[in-house]
């Protein structure tokens, strides 16, 4: 092109031909402009995948016993890894391009003009120091800014599962007050963030615009005195825009790497440390039936606030129901959880027929189980399928057996599409009795040799609870079955009751005791 | 492509009271942009007089030290320019997100009902971060370009028509491709927004429903399903990036077509229409800086309106109750009157109440029994105007609710409900969501009705103890008698007990409701359950069979 434009000036000779290929440059330099963008936005997403799919299992290893809210626990595993994108796809081959780019346009440039490559050469070292100074607080700046969007997302999920409370509370109003609290400080990191960033491309523009300067200045200067090749000092005016572009391309691949540190950073202890699930036994097969025991069996979740079971010993058989009585805070919940595998205990022995229940994975525990917990939880699906994830391979018959089995049925038959009928997140459409019972009818499909429900009648009234209690007989029957509950029914049709205390095992009594 | 332009005006709406930011920052990136033709055009002007007379001339001196401050103009005016805008954006998008929380509440005041809470989140933060392209990438953008386009056509007109056309009739195009661009890439754009809410809620479901997706050894089909969205998203994205690349392209070839339109024009016009060649030379070039990137608008623009589509969607939900245009004013008295209520909650759901009457004079106590699934907890959503009765009408002091606000309503009645949720925060802050200016005594004496004050004085931090989401660090029972001393504090001269004492052991639970009557001061009280025993004290007993209410001994 500056060829073409020296002729235009009358310094050179060319034509249409030089034209056409001026032409046919720029052409293939957008398809390999296309190119190059597919081939970058497949990249990576291979990389994000798989540091996803770990995240997202040590998430679900770690359990109930992870108390951040599962907002921003779901913000680790897609905002935190989606950030990443940046520096798979953008970083990587920016880095490559920078670094070869420019190196080669100075190096051309020299050839025909000494000086005017060594400004380039001087300029393109400039680049990373500007961009390094800039850097180092980018990175903590988009640190911030990940906890700030992470804080957001837990908090609004949470208020939105208890809407509800807000809004019968009158407390909507300031609850966006506080949301907006919440966006406000997103939105000052983001700029805390940006302003450097914006910073460090700054330096760049004038960089290349001092360039510009430089090479105007010492051309003019030779053109005064009659310059000896016009079309050289064209040809390196043209070439500072190119000389810049991967440059450029750098500095904002560079300010996505340091939000990709700033993603990662939260990402990193996740996958570092060893997940629990990732140790331990596996069972080769089930057995048909467990024998529970705990012996001297403690566990504290807080130092501060006591122990949640002191010295607890208990032995139960197949075809055995205990019953875990006691008022609210007195450890019953803790010892299902610690059968669960939810909770590991800080001292004592826990055997599953004989055999130390803590080398096995806490999945390989949950294997032998059917649970159902205080607040059991109803995803947004048909009542079928609800059912049907305690074991999706069972059939259509077992499954209404199963519902039919936690008076599941009687209720679903008046709805209009039975048990295809759609709930909502956390049983929204059913009373939470209903919900109550399509829980149960989970351990029903469940068939393991092990039985734990927690408050398994709580919510219904006492008719249903008479007939609900007739079927947990029948499921325990021939099982092991621990059972905490208040409910006064309960206790009187299972023969065992086990009494706990601020974590200790108060009074152990047969019924007719 | 009706309804896209639709979503984004309403967008543009929600953002007036930014409007000052936003005007500021597209006159800043036109100004940045005019200084960035400004410097190419002298120094367009400095090369070709200079070159033409072999020297520097008068003119070509003066060009080259005007260059100097505006060398210094341009990279100040851009960063400005950045710094204004997106300062201006992330206003206008907090402002959103406030919005949509807003909307929410007023639209889905009973529960979520089928929508997901994942999904919702995804709304939120994506969606809305989604409405940033519409100003930064496009707006912004357009507003700069159109202002180059313009300065170009009118500096090229003095040179010669002809040059004019050549170089600004490509650069035009340009500016026009973006609306034309945007329907194309539309279903992509939709496509990935959708695929993103579906990521967030296979993320968000099983950690919701954690114990039980363990307790089913479901964490391999959650993993599955998180990953099979992942993917989707990775494809979608890609289809739209595709998009993205080609108006990249498109961009690139149409300033390159002005170049060399410039060129065109120098060689076919011979030594005359040099100087106007290489004027026009600089000034695409100053152009294609500002006009390149200006085609990828239309996925921004597209995206952009896949996000507004999606928060609409949402926050459209239709109330369950609509507000009285002329509320009327709230009567003194709170004696409630409910007469020949008729209720179902969806056509094609069994009637819930058919010909439901009652009263409650102010400071009475109705208990309320029946099987699960009687109706109990659907009267207090009609009491709360959660629901409208489809048939006969509830008065409070005299007033039939239909004509009160709602928060009129609840300003009368508070409602312990079966669910209620503890939040993720002190059990300070979470009592005080009941009374905002209630002090430290009250909430203690809350917590001592409810029978739960002896726990909070045993815990290290009393009432700054964190509660975790749904209460998680307590025991059910704790949590429960922490949400009803939560409905005691609220200052409503009615309160509904929706199965206060469920989850409360038997000693616990008698001897809370014989203390109902003190402990709740007078005011007037439903307590809904199941079976009474014997120690509440009712005034009045009522049981729900077959929709109606029949009066029952205890």
């Amino acid at each position: 092109m500056s060829h073409l434009l020296a002729t235009l000036l009358g310094y050179g000779q060319s034509g249409w031909p030089d034209f056409a290929a001026a032409a046919a440059l720029a052409l293939l330099a957008i398809a390999l402009g296309i190119a190059q963008e597919r081939a970058q936005a497949a990249a990576g997403a291979a990389a994000r995948a798989g540091l996803r799919r770990r995240a997202f299992a040590r998430l679900l290893a770690a359990g109930p016993a992870d108390h951040r809210p599962a907002g921003e626990r779901a913000a680790l595993v897609v905002d935190r890894v989606e950030a990443l994108d940046g520096y798979f796809a953008r970083w990587l081959p920016a880095a490559a391009l920078a670094a070869a780019g420019p190196l080669l346009i100075a190096i051309v440039v020299a050839f025909e003009d000494p000086l005017s490559g060594l400004i380039l050469f001087v300029a393109g070292a400039l680049v990373p120091v500007g961009m390094a100074l800039t850097g180092i607080g980018a990175a903590l700046a988009s640190r911030r800014q990940f906890d700030a969007l992470q804080h957001l997302s837990g908090r609004f999920l949470d208020r939105m599962r208890g809407l509800p409370q807000l809004v019968l509370f009158r407390r909507q109003e300031a609850e966006a007050q506080a949301l907006g609290a919440a966006a406000d400080e997103l939105r000052r990191r983001t700029m805390k963030v940006l302003r450097v960033a914006f910073l460090s491309g700054l330096t760049l523009e004038v960089i290349a615009a001092a360039v510009l300067g430089c090479l105007a200045w010492r051309h003019g200067n030779m053109l005064v005195g009659g310059h000896p090749d016009p079309q050289a000092a064209l040809f390196c005016l043209l070439m500072v825009p190119g000389f810049f572009a991967p440059l450029r391309a750098f500095s904002a691949a560079y300010h996505e790497r340091m939000a990709a540190q700033g993603a990662a950073a939260a990402l990193a202890p996740l996958l570092q440390e060893p997940a629990a699930g990732e140790t331990g036994l596996q069972l080769a097969e089930i057995p048909p039936s467990v024998v529970v025991t705990f012996e001297h069996v403690s566990l504290t979740y807080d130092p501060a606030r006591g122990p949640a079971l002191a010295d607890l010993s208990f032995r139960v058989t197949p075809g055995e129901a205990l019953v875990l009585a006691g008022p609210s805070g007195s450890g019953k919940s803790s010892v299902l959880r610690l059968l669960m595998g939810f909770q590991r205990p800080d001292a004592g022995r826990l055997a599953l027929n004989g055999r130390d229940a803590t080398t096995l994975r806490p999945e390989e525990l949950r294997r032998l189980t059917a649970y159902v917990g205080q607040k059991a939880h109803l995803f947004r699906d048909t009542i079928r399928e609800n059912i049907r994830l305690a074991r999706p391979e069972a059939t259509a018959p077992e499954v209404e057996a199963a519902a039919r089995a936690a008076q599941v049925a009687d209720f679903a038959a008046a709805l209009p599409q039975g048990l295809d009928t759609l709930v909502g997140e956390g049983g929204f459409g059913l009373s939470g009795g209903q919900a109550q019972r399509v829980a149960i009818a989970r351990a029903f499909l469940r068939n393991a040799p092990l039985v734990l429900l927690d408050e398994p009648t709580v919510h219904l009234d006492p008719g249903t609870e008479v007939q609900v209690l007739d079927s947990l007989r029948r499921l325990c029957a021939g099982r092991t079955a621990i059972i905490a509950t208040h409910s006064p029914a309960l206790r009187a049709r299972f023969n065992r009751v086990l009494e706990l205390e601020q974590g200790r095992a108060v009074t152990s009594r047969m019924a007719g005791e | 492509m009706i309804a896209m332009l639709h979503d984004l005006l309403r967008v543009l709406g929600l953002w007036r009271a930014r409007r000052g930011w936003l005007l500021a920052g597209a006159l800043i990136a036109m100004l940045a942009a005019l200084a960035g033709v400004a410097l190419l055009a002298l120094a367009g002007r400095g090369v070709s007089e200079g070159l033409r007379h072999g020297a520097l001339t008068g003119v070509a001196v003066g060009s080259l030290l005007l260059l100097r401050p505006l060398i210094l103009v341009r990279p100040a005016a851009r960063y400005l320019e950045r710094l204004v805008t997106h300062a201006a954006t992330f206003r206008a998008l907090a402002d959103t997100r406030i919005w949509f929380f807003r909307r929410l509440a007023e639209r889905l005041p009973s529960g979520l009902g089928m929508r997901r809470a994942g999904d919702l989140l995804g709304r939120l933060v994506s969606d809305v971060e989604a409405l940033d392209g519409l100003y930064l990438r496009a707006l912004v953008p357009g507003a700069a370009a159109l202002a180059v386009v313009l300065a170009l056509a009118v500096l090229l007109g003095f040179a010669g028509p002809a040059l004019a056309a050549v170089v600004a009739l490509p650069l035009a195009l340009a500016l026009l491709l973006p609306p034309l661009l945007a329907p194309g890439a539309a279903r992509a754009a939709a496509e990935v927004a959708e695929a993103q809410g579906r990521l967030r809620t296979a993320a968000v479901d099983p950690l919701l429903g954690l114990e039980d997706t363990l307790a089913a050894n479901a964490e391999g089909r959650a993993a599955a399903r998180l990953d099979a969205a992942g993917q989707d998203l990775a494809r979608t994205q890609a289809s739209l990036a595709r998009r993205a690349a080609w108006s990249g392209a498109s961009g690139t070839l149409l300033t390159q077509a002005a170049l060399l339109g410039a060129l065109g024009y120098g060689l076919a016009g011979g030594p005359g229409a040099a100087a106007g060649a290489v004027m026009g030379l600089f000034l695409a070039l100053a152009a294609g800086e500002v006009l390149s990137g200006l085609p990828r608008a239309g996925t921004a623009l597209a995206a952009a309106g896949a996000g507004a589509h999606r928060l609409f969607e949402a926050a459209d939900t239709p109330p369950p109750v609509t507000e009285p245009a002329q509320p009327a004013a709230l009567p003194t008295g709170h004696a409630i009157r409910a007469e020949d209520l008729r209720f179902a909650w969806a056509g094609d759901r069994a009637p819930v109440f058919e010909g439901l009457s009652f009263e409650l004079p102010e400071g009475g106590r109705l208990a309320l029994l029946g099987p699960s699934g009687a109706g109990k907890s659907t009267l207090a959503a009609l009491l709360l105007k959660l629901a409208a009765p489809q048939g006969g009408c509830i008065t409070l002091g005299g007033v039939d609710i239909a004509e009160l606000s709602a928060d009129a309503v609840r300003s009368r009645i508070a409602c312990l409900t079966q669910d209620a949720r503890l939040f993720d925060d002190s059990i300070a802050a979470n009592l005080r969501i009941a009374a905002p200016d209630a002090d430290d005594a009250a909430l203690w004496q809350a917590l001592e009705r409810a029978g739960v004050a002896d726990v909070v004085r045993a815990l290290p931090e009393g009432l700054q103890t964190q509660c975790g989401e749904g209460g998680a660090r307590f025991s059910g029972g704790q949590g429960r008698r922490l949400a009803l001393a939560r409905a005691l504090l609220s200052p409503a001269r009615v309160l509904i007990l929706d199965e206060p004492a469920s989850g409360l052991d038997a000693q616990a639970e008698r001897t809370f409701l014989e203390t109902l009557e003190s402990a709740t001061e007078g005011r007037s009280v439903i307590l809904i359950t199941h079976r009474l025993l014997g120690v509440e004290r009712p005034t009045r007993i009522l049981r729900l069979v077959g929709g109606r209410a029949m009066p029952a001994m205890g």
